[in-house]
């Protein structure tokens, strides 16, 4: 069921369970089916539903309401990062309330103000790591502050944004070193110039390699469309 | 002086192991008291009492039981000390009903009759769990002997060097589906105790499959001779130490700990009587509304995941794919 474009990357296709973000689908926007057609169509074990800008959660919301058959072994949501209206606690909230097959409910650190009600979704929260634009949740020793407050956290690797801290990759490890037993699972993508994530290159993918054998046994979440070969 | 398995991948994944560390010691413990109160019993030299399941982990908690069997080196006989009864009454945990294990087990039906239609599922499970998991609570030499006997006997003729003997391997993967396909058959019998049941099969049952896989496995970097006292010396460690030991040696401490820290947190809950309690009581219709029974179903899947890549996605891979499925 993977997607033929990745025959020619066989450190990505060897990996079980290989989804994707719908965040990528720009052309599908708020069209859930049509996101998660072409999610099944790539992988039918993991997905990631985006939900990134506020305004595409209500649309989430009555899908996964309408109690879809998804295929998908892992199912994890990326919550609001941008647009926020609403309070903390109202999102919070509504994002724990959302389906029980929601395995993962995917924030950035740096838009959390408070953490107290973040604390109910407990395991369910998973925190990512942050790329060097933003201010907070980049490095292990930011993200420290916020697993010491919420402690049953879980943590996604996003390794382009580690990568765009550090190319030796240095930063990455250390991230990997401190946060390996929350580890829940991993974005793999590169990073455009201007901070997108794009497809995962010839070059981050060797890059790559050594700290993605350390995550074999969680889902790897593709945060572009693959490359063409 | 590098410790257990366990202990070494605790140290390189940076996961501790509380509860199996706990569970450990009060196995060591239990067993020198349980040793006291049967050597008291008159025993016959071709005789062993070994203890099983929990016991034969390392994993003793407050709600196991004290599963036994009475091991009888060689043929059927009528006259056998101790008796199953006479040893009930020593164990406090012991079984009321004792199923599979009410009378004594010759290793002369283990060890000859794999097989066929007189090796049914009782014979099957008393030698499986012989092997995978048993520690002797007496007659140390006799449980010793029996199972170097049933190795040898899987490492016959037919097995050939560098490649996994095909025979266990065979008798070990047709166990651990016996166990799915029993659990089904008795889920149609009644919900008695279906989520414990489930939770076990997604937990303990798995630990004890995967650690005789992996021995099996790695049988295939060894000659034909070095096999026995290969396999002897694994099935004298607990299965999580053999488990530990494959995911350091295939280089796979991340993934070991966070699989094995998932089994850890597991029995951890397990020790609690309300959470045990509560799984007892779950059905497959209750399951989706139980906390406990989610919260067994989480661990198990990642225990899962952690086994299925070191299986799957470690140089182990080649061997799983030739050997693993035909």
């Amino acid at each position: 069921m993977i997607s033929p474009v990745l025959a020619e990357s066989p450190v990505l296709l060897s990996h079980h369970p290989l989804g994707v973000s719908t965040g990528y689908m720009d052309d599908l926007r708020g069209e859930w089916e049509g996101q998660i057609e072409r999610a099944r169509a790539f992988s039918p074990f993991a997905v990631e539903l985006s939900a990134l800008a506020e305004d595409e959660l209500p649309g989430l919301e009555r899908y996964l309401q309408s109690a879809p058959a998804l295929p998908f072994r892992y199912l994890s949501v990326h919550g609001p990062s941008k647009g926020r209206v609403i309070s903390e606690a109202e999102l919070a909230g509504r994002l724990a309330r959302l389906s029980v097959s929601v395995q993962a409910i995917v924030m950035h650190p740096d838009t959390i103000r408070d953490p107290e009600p973040w604390r109910a979704l407990g395991r369910k929260l998973v925190l990512e790591n942050m790329d060097a634009r933003k201010r907070d949740g980049r490095s292990a020793e930011e993200l420290e502050r916020w697993f010491a407050q919420l402690p049953h956290a879980g943590f996604c690797f996003d390794i382009a944004h580690a990568c765009s801290l550090d190319e030796t990759m240095l930063a990455a490890t250390e991230l990997l070193d401190a946060f390996r037993t929350r580890l829940r699972h991993v974005h793999v993508s590169s990073l455009s110039h201007d901070g997108h994530h794009v497809a995962l290159s010839e070059e981050h993918e060797e890059l790559f390699v050594p700290l993605l054998q350390r995550c074999l046994d969680v889902p790897w979440i593709l945060e572009a469309p693959p490359r063409e070969t | 002086m590098p410790g257990a398995p366990l202990e070494q991948l605790a140290q390189a994944s940076g996961r501790a192991f509380p509860h199996l560390t706990r569970a450990r010691a009060q196995t060591t413990e239990g067993l020198i008291a349980c040793r006291a109160r049967l050597q008291a019993l008159e025993h016959q030299a071709d005789v062993s009492v070994v203890l099983m399941g929990s016991w034969g982990r390392a994993e003793l908690t407050s709600g196991s039981d004290d599963d036994f069997m009475v091991l009888l080196a060689g043929a059927e006989r009528a006259q056998v000390r101790p008796s199953v009864e006479q040893v009930q009454t020593v164990l406090d945990r012991a079984p009321g009903d004792q199923g599979i294990f009410g009378a004594p087990v010759a290793s002369e039906q283990l060890i000859e009759k794999i097989g066929l239609e007189r090796d049914n599922n009782s014979n099957l499970s008393r030698r499986m769990l012989l092997l995978l998991e048993s520690v002797h609570a007496t007659g140390a030499q006799v449980h010793q002997a029996v199972r170097a006997q049933l190795v040898d006997r899987y490492l016959d003729h037919s097995v050939k060097g560098f490649r996994p003997p095909r025979f266990l391997l065979n008798d070990v993967i047709r166990y651990w589906r016996t166990i799915c396909v029993d659990f089904a058959g008795k889920e149609r019998e009644g919900p008695h105790k279906w989520g414990l049941r489930n939770a076990k099969l997604r937990t303990s049952r798995k630990v004890l499959f995967a650690g005789g896989l992996l021995p099996v496995f790695e049988c295939a970097w060894l000659e034909h001779a070095q096999m026995p006292a290969f396999l002897r010396e694994q099935f004298d460690m607990s299965p999580t130490d053999r488990i530990a030991q494959a995911f350091l040696s295939h280089h796979a401490a991340d993934p070991g700990g966070r699989a094995l820290g998932a089994y850890d947190d597991f029995l951890g809950l397990l020790d609690q009587a309300a959470f045990r309690e509560e799984l007892e009581g779950v059905t497959r219709e209750s399951s989706k509304r139980s906390d406990a029974f989610g919260e067994a179903a989480r661990l198990g899947k990642e225990l899962e995941q952690g086994l299925s890549a070191l299986l799957f996605e470690t140089s182990l891979y080649p061997l799983v794919r030739e050997y693993g499925i035909f």
